[in-house]
């Protein structure tokens, strides 16, 4: 079976964003950047996959070559047998439309049974291109997968939903976006990140995949702080049972809430 | 004509209530820059959703029944697209839910159209669109530009309120949503549903969450207590929900859900940065926590030190005397 997974390299969840005021642009120096913590559902599952079933893993992603070492940690050394950096400067600050048309291209290379993506990137909290690959590439998709079952050249899949969840039954190939709750990823162990190294990692541009850099559809204006938010009015009473009673009077009478 | 077009999402017939709060949104929107609001429903019962459509402020609703009785992103995908190629919309407004979340990718990439996923603010300017998002969970705000007609946007539940404007029913125009070409592949068998009665975390009006404070999986019906007193979803932090006492779906924050109740209550939750970005949008916020210092006091608007343990059933019960 072969596998395709696309990841992106993201702040990792610690990050604190300070800005001041409305900026064109966020300064990112400084951050810790990590594999999207959803893309590591999608890696896991592929080497689940590969595990039972043989096969071949590419770990796929656009961005500058400072990916690397999280290829080489937490796709290759777990389990991912190559990886494939889409490297072009003229991407800087590509929409998600432009980023799957791109990938669209990789993934035409090789016929993969399987693209695994994770729900969306905690970056740009979009989650949308594993779906716009899929309609380019003419495959069906399931978003946001919790389980998965693969058969005989069909896949069944749980999908989340508001209030539970949607059963599917899809062909292969397909695309998939995954999901926390689908697996619980391993850790990559230090003599599989020194073997790692060995595996082979392909730094390509838009021209070596034979597309032109497309055109984001979406313009940034600016990136502003979230509004401040007041003082915390502290609630109390004689005891708990005095202090929740006047928390609930507060809470109607006062802001309404309840 | 900037016409903003809003599709309504149901599901068995039952309609999603971001449908009238966007309908009520892009009322507004439409009336300032002076298009109309045109409601989109697939399957369900166009009659019965003509009437709260027009009371929310559409002028017509465009219905389409054949083979869309359930969702099917391949089926829903290419009568979205083929409205859209009809109708000519600037805007088209899709909830930020499940299925909204699948469909708009779907349908912006059947165009070639821009799509913008879970905005919170829209403004029509000089000729322009310009809307609103959180990113990075909520740390951050970023407002952005679609350089298409359509553009296709998310809108996140609670984002806006959904006003009636006194509308009368909106008119039913049936179109052709191409079903005759569509092929669909993956194919949803059924729909399993979560404990009954339960409330949807992004779509509740009140949220009620556990951290650590709960010491134990064994204590999170406190916080479901709570909840149910409410008429809440209940929530969770990563760590609890980490650590196995309760399961995903509950998982509040940078990577679980983004929720923007009118009410969060946090119950022994510290605070970490991850969980102030998925609720920091919350309207108002309390925190219940014993330490005095733990930051979630930084974002709450009303806060009670003490032992969640004693204070959370006080508060349910005083909750159950305000509410009968």
């Amino acid at each position: 079976m072969k596998i395709a997974v696309c990841v992106k390299q993201v702040p990792d969840s610690e990050t604190r964003i300070s800005l001041a005021a409305p900026a064109a642009k966020l300064d990112q120096t400084g951050f810790t950047r990590v594999l999207n913590p959803y893309d590591a559902f999608a890696v896991e599952e592929a080497v689940r996959i590969k595990e039972a079933r043989g096969g071949e893993i590419t770990a796929i992603t656009v961005g500058p070559e400072t990916v690397r070492e999280t290829l080489k940690k937490d796709c290759l050394a777990v389990g991912c047998d190559k990886a494939i950096i889409i490297n072009d400067p003229a991407l800087a600050g590509a929409d998600e439309a432009a980023v799957a048309e791109v990938l669209c291209a990789a993934l035409r290379k090789e016929t993969y049974d399987l693209v695994l993506f994770g729900i969306k990137a905690i970056d740009d909290d979009s989650g949308q291109v594993g779906i716009i690959v899929a309609e380019k590439l003419g495959l069906p998709h399931v978003s946001t997968v919790t389980k998965l079952e693969l058969g005989d050249g069909k896949l069944t899949a749980h999908r989340e939903i508001e209030g539970g969840k949607e059963i599917v039954d899809c062909p292969l190939p397909a695309v998939l976006t995954c999901q926390k709750g689908l697996n619980e990823p391993r850790l990559p162990s230090l003599p599989n990140i020194m073997k790692a190294g060995m595996k082979p990692m392909q730094v390509v541009t838009c021209a070596d995949l034979g597309v032109t850099p497309p055109a984001s559809l979406v313009e940034i204006r600016r990136y502003s702080p979230p509004p401040a938010r007041g003082a915390c009015r502290l609630v109390g009473g004689d005891d708990a049972a005095a202090a929740a009673r006047e928390l609930a009077r507060v809470l109607n009478e006062e802001a309404k809430a309840i | 004509m900037p016409n903003i077009a809003v599709f309504i999402e149901q599901r068995d017939g039952a309609i999603k209530k971001v449908a009238w709060q966007m309908i009520a949104q892009a009322r507004r929107l439409a009336d300032a820059a002076g298009g109309e609001v045109w409601a989109v429903l697939l399957g369900g019962d166009a009659g019965a959703a003509a009437g709260p459509a027009g009371a929310h402020g559409a002028h017509k609703l465009f219905f389409a029944g054949d083979q869309l009785a359930a969702y099917d992103s391949e089926r829903y995908g290419i009568a979205l697209a083929a409205f859209c190629r009809a109708q000519k919309p600037d805007l088209v407004l899709v909830g930020a839910t499940a299925m909204g979340r699948d469909l708009g990718p779907k349908a912006a990439a059947k165009l070639g159209c821009a799509c913008i996923s879970d905005a919170i603010a829209l403004k029509f300017e000089g000729g322009a669109w310009e809307i609103r998002r959180p990113v990075y969970a909520g740390k951050c705000f970023v407002d952005v530009v679609p350089k298409t007609a359509p553009a296709i946007v998310g809108i996140r539940p609670n984002a806006f309120v959904a006003q009636e404007c006194g509308g009368a029913a909106a008119p039913v125009i049936a179109f052709d949503a191409q079903q005759a070409q569509a092929a669909p592949k993956a194919v949803g068998r059924e729909v399993v549903a979560a404990a009954a009665g339960r409330v949807e975390l992004t779509e509740a009006d009140i949220v009620v969450s556990g951290g650590r404070g709960i010491k134990g999986p064994e204590h999170y019906g406190l916080i479901e207590e709570l909840a149910a007193a409410l008429g809440a979803a209940a929530g969770a932090s990563r760590a609890i929900v980490d650590a196995g006492w309760v399961d995903y779906s509950h998982q509040v924050g940078q990577t679980g859900k983004t929720v923007g109740p009118n009410l969060y209550i946090a119950c022994g939750i510290s605070g970490a940065i991850q969980h102030l970005a998925g609720m920091s949008s919350s309207k108002c916020i309390v925190a219940i926590n014993k330490d005095p210092a733990a930051p979630i006091f930084k974002v709450a608007d009303f806060g009670v030190v003490g032992d969640l343990f004693e204070v959370v059933p006080a508060l349910t019960k005083a909750v159950r005397e305000i509410r009968g």
